[in-house]
């Protein structure tokens, strides 16, 4: 029922709302305290307190006061409105969904409300929904074009395109005069038109309609993009080919129009008939334009034999003589064509012997002889260091000739420092691109490659220093915190994979944790510009974005950390003593040492505590009030990340990783692999066959395809429960290798001939010595043995020797067995810091 | 008297801003903030082209179009407890399952496999 308040109380509520709106917290509450001074019961005033409350950080308070307040007035939209609100801030999208319906049955016409309804509904793609609220919203302001564009951007959504069109053509139909030609709302929204018919599938209704807008457009190069495409989608090549010029002219470094110009004139670049064509198509736009790299580097893609040499030949002496940093990069991406790697080493390495004075360049210029020869020399040092050509012996050679020249270069020292790191000498590496850091205090790239190698030689506090250096470290939490609020997520990735391998898990999954949290924010992000693109008009944009947010997690960040993150739920769950702070190494010890160590590390934790506390409370009596509470950030309740490793359910909280994982990146076999690990535990044998099946079709040779399928046939085998009769007859029908009928005789000579085919590869090796294990645990001695004879193959790179140390581990081979791998390892990589003895 | 509508409760407004320093900078995230307020001249700028006769006349239009294209939805069999089956099995919401098996005509084998294999 409402409560209707007197005049005085009314205005003072008036007050509360400018009050909150302006965020002035203080006085808010101040007012809001004030009416509940007379007026105790007055739904409308603790609704407001609660939604201050709740922007203050105090939600519990806010929620239990926005109950109270329905409670004295259930019939005000206000008080469901706000309850709503709180709903939001907690990300219940269902139950704030909820509220505000009821508050709009009270109060159909409130705009306020049917906009946040509108906008959660879009936030949650609930596109009927979607539908139904803008209809409303233009039910109520038909005037306002926006109101319309929105209508049409929830039918859109929803794939009806039809009326999505219709919705925009009628709005167009009631204009009385064509709109200005400065209107960018207007010209925004016929090219929204426009690529909505194209999606539609009607290109060719859609090139007659961008034909009769396309003069009157802002977005020329849009337009012209759209024409292009269009034409060359009807066919009508020669006229796209016309097009595609005019956008060459435009902006004659871009790859895409050359692209689009070559298919437009018929050329392909693997076809041996076209060549000819596209040497002169690039030579004209190349001789058209003096400074415009890609008419003169796209040749190389297709070029082959002597003319490639020739051209190869010029560009790289350009690209020298002017010392392009870059020259490298841009070319290495030719190195899978073995010929012309093998041509281009070919020619630099003539260039270094040529004597430096022949090297005067074309335009008669004076350059310097001696930046031809560093930039040879620099080219060698990255040629040798780059996998594909990888001598790195050599490299080391050319990098300390050039060091010598010129011992204060950043970029010289930093290829040394790559040259250690692929070496495998972690430390090494840290320390030269260390020294090369400080030769450049001011130069934020290298700080940045300093920290992310000191990360990989695990130093974990000397990286956050060196990344203090360019952090804002009076946010909260200091330059950690910082990191954390730009969300500088390759630190963090680093970071946690550098605590993992230290054997600190706690640390690895509160980084892994923070990514996955980062990539909920930009989930949330979107939440304004549902309504703040509309208002600026800037539709294609936002679809854009709407559209990049359904698969935002198959970005390679969240994939990383997702990969490891389940990797360690999946130790968590074998092993659940971790998250007391014991690693596979104190398992090793004898009993009465272990109980000493494992004391020693209680002892440590509890002085590590203690110190801890003695800090915050130091912090603190030091901290002065805030002038504005609301802006204070809460401070992490966790920072060690202990309380997200002793949780119960490992494999339940696994799945926030796994699920977009695999949903998103189906494509990855190492997530098909740890998902076929975790619905096994998880007792899901559909699933699992599931995440088989996927491997086998991406790649049936993938040493996963055996271990799994091996390992689900045992997993059947040996049931304690039989399965639902549907879910078995499926399996039945899905799973036939290997056969329903393998006993566990039959799966070990399976793997034994497996082993045999095998022979000369590291990871199939690998992958059936730990099938052997799990099938027969006798296996063990011979296991290890062989396990270190893979060392001795030719093919094995030092991740595929770890991969080795960590199979060891999980068997819980004897100490002195690791100790003999290790040794084994470190004969084979001299240079490699992680087989080094500790 | 009818309550005050609390008028621009935004969406998406309540997080704080970073906490700011001087007095410019309190101006320029008042400024930032209000970028997202609607302004009035939202109003003025959707009222000077436009003409409300003929918008009427669309409104009318597009109430007309509304009831023509319903679809008939395929009637098939469908058991709860394949359903809940498919759900628990692979994890799926009950909705999504029931779509599931709908589109292989309520035949729990073919779902299944139409789902696990690429």
């Amino acid at each position: 029922m409402p409560q209707p308040l007197p005049a005085k109380e009314g205005s003072l509520f008036r007050q509360l709302v400018k009050f909150y709106e302006s965020k002035q917290h203080k006085k808010g509450i101040k007012a809001a305290d004030q009416i509940l001074k007379k007026h105790p019961n007055h739904g409308d005033t603790q609704a407001m307190k609660a939604l201050i409350l709740n922007s203050q950080g105090h939600g519990e308070e806010a929620f239990a006061l926005c109950k109270l307040a329905l409670k004295n007035d259930m019939k005000s939209h206000v008080c469901w409105h706000v309850y709503g609100l709180l709903w939001r801030s907690v990300k219940n999208y269902e139950e704030a969904v909820k509220a505000y319906k009821f508050a709009l049955r009270i109060e159909p016409d409130s705009q306020n409300i049917l906009r946040d309804l509108a906008l959660l509904q879009c936030q949650i793609r609930d596109f009927d929904g979607y539908i139904e609220s803008r209809k409303k919203i233009l039910n109520a302001r038909s005037q306002l074009r926006q109101n319309w564009t929105g209508l049409a951007i929830a039918y859109h959504l929803k794939g009806n395109y039809k009326e999505a069109i219709h919705i925009l053509t009628t709005y167009e139909e009631t204009l009385k005069q064509p709109p200005s030609k400065a209107d960018l709302e207007h010209s925004e929204a016929v090219l929204y038109k426009n690529t909505i018919i194209a999606e539609s599938g009607d290109v060719e209704g859609a090139l007659t309609h961008l034909e009769g807008v396309m003069k009157a457009n802002l977005d020329k190069t849009a337009v012209l993009e759209l024409k292009a495409k269009y034409l060359q989608q009807l066919d009508r090549t020669e006229e796209a080919a016309k097009v595609y010029g005019a956008l060459l002219d435009r902006n004659s470094d871009y790859r895409a129009y050359y692209d689009g110009l070559e298919k437009a004139l018929g050329l392909d670049k693997s076809d041996a008939a076209s060549i000819e064509k596209l040497t002169e198509l690039y030579e004209g736009y190349a001789s058209k334009n003096e400074r415009s790299d890609a008419p003169r580097r796209i040749p190389l893609d297709f070029l082959k034999g002597d003319a490639f040499k020739a051209a190869a030949d010029q560009y790289l002496r350009q690209m020298l003589n002017k010392g392009v940093p870059s020259t490298f990069p841009n070319i290495k991406a030719l190195y899978a064509d073995p010929d012309k790697k093998a041509t281009i080493e070919e020619l630099v390495l003539g260039y270094a012997s040529e004597k430096a004075v022949a090297n005067g360049s074309a335009e008669g210029e004076t350059v310097p002889a001696s930046r031809f020869e560093d930039s040879v020399l620099y080219f060698l040092a990255q040629h040798y260091t780059y996998v594909r050509s990888r001598n790195l012996e050599k490299a080391m050679e050319y990098i300390e000739r050039l060091i010598e020249k010129d011992p204060k270069s950043v970029d010289y020292n930093q290829i040394k420092a790559r040259i250690w790191k692929n070496y495998g000498d972690t430390q090494k590496a840290a320390d030269t691109i260390n020294h090369a850091r400080e030769l450049d205090l001011k130069d934020r790239y290298i700080n940045t490659k300093c920290a992310k190698y000191q990360l990989r030689n695990n130093e974990n506090d000397k990286a956050l220093d060196t990344m203090s250096k360019f952090t804002r470290n009076e946010a909260v939490g200091g330059p950690l915190g910082d990191l954390h609020d730009m969300q500088c997520m390759w630190f963090l990735l680093e970071d946690g994979e550098a605590y993992l391998r230290r054997g600190n898990v706690a640390l690895a999954l509160k980084r892994f944790t923070s990514i996955a949290d980062i990539f909920e924010v930009w989930q949330e992000d979107q939440f304004d510009f549902h309504s703040f693109s509309l208002r600026k008009g800037q539709i294609r944009a936002y679809i854009d974005m709407v559209r990049w947010e359904d698969h935002l997690r198959d970005h390679p960040f969240f994939t990383r950390a997702a990969l490891s993150a389940v990797k360690l739920y999946l130790k968590l769950y074998d092993n659940p003593d971790i998250a007391q702070g014991r690693n596979e190494e104190l398992d090793r010890l004898d009993p009465s040492e272990r109980k000493k160590a494992l004391k020693k590390l209680q002892r440590e934790q509890e002085k590590a505590k203690k110190a801890e506390a003695d800090r915050k409370a130091a912090a603190q009596a030091k901290a002065t009030p805030k002038a504005d509470d609301s802006d204070q950030k809460k401070e992490d309740t966790d920072p060690k990340g202990e309380k997200l490793l002793q949780t119960k359910e490992p494999l339940e909280v696994a799945m926030r990783f796994l699920t977009p994982l695999l949903e998103l990146s189906p494509r990855n076999i190492e997530g098909q692999d740890l998902g076929f690990q975790v619905y096994l535990r998880r007792e899901k044998p559909l699933l699992a066959l599931k995440c088989i099946l996927d491997t086998k079709d991406l790649d049936p040779e993938h040493p996963s395809v055996h271990k799994n399928a091996v390992l689900f046939r045992h997993h059947l085998n040996n049931l304690k429960e039989a399965l639902p009769e549907s879910v078995a007859e499926a399996i039945k029908q899905s799973f036939t290798s290997p056969p329903a009928d393998a006993d566990i005789a039959a799966l070990k000579a399976a793997n034994d001939d497996y082993i045999k085919e095998h022979s000369e590869s590291p990871s199939h090796l690998q992958a059936a010595y730990d099938v052997r294990q799990q099938l027969d645990a006798a296996s063990k001695p011979q296991n290890e043995t062989d396990l270190q004879n893979v060392l001795q193959l030719d093919g094995i790179g030092f991740d595929q020797a770890s991969a080795g140390i960590k199979l060891l581990y999980e068997w819980k081979s004897d100490a002195n067995v690791v100790e003999a791998y290790r040794e084994a390892a470190a004969k084979k990589f001299p240079q490699a810091t992680r087989f080094l003895k500790k | 008297m009818a309550e005050p509508q609390p008028a621009a409760i935004q969406e998406g407004a309540a997080e704080p801003h970073a906490p700011t320093g001087s007095a410019e900078d309190r101006k320029a995230a008042a400024a930032l903030s209000s970028l997202d307020a609607p302004t009035q001249d939202d109003d003025a700028a959707g009222k000077k082209n436009v003409d409300s006769k003929a918008l009427g006349e669309a409104m009318k239009g597009l109430s007309v179009k509304e009831h023509a294209g319903d679809e008939k939805k395929k009637v098939v069999k469908i058991e709860a407890s394949d359903v809940s089956l498919l759900a628990s099995e692979l994890e799926i919401p009950k909705q999504k399952a029931t779509d599931l098996l709908r589109a292989s005509d309520g035949n729990v084998l073919q779902a299944i496999s139409s789902f696990i294999t690429p």
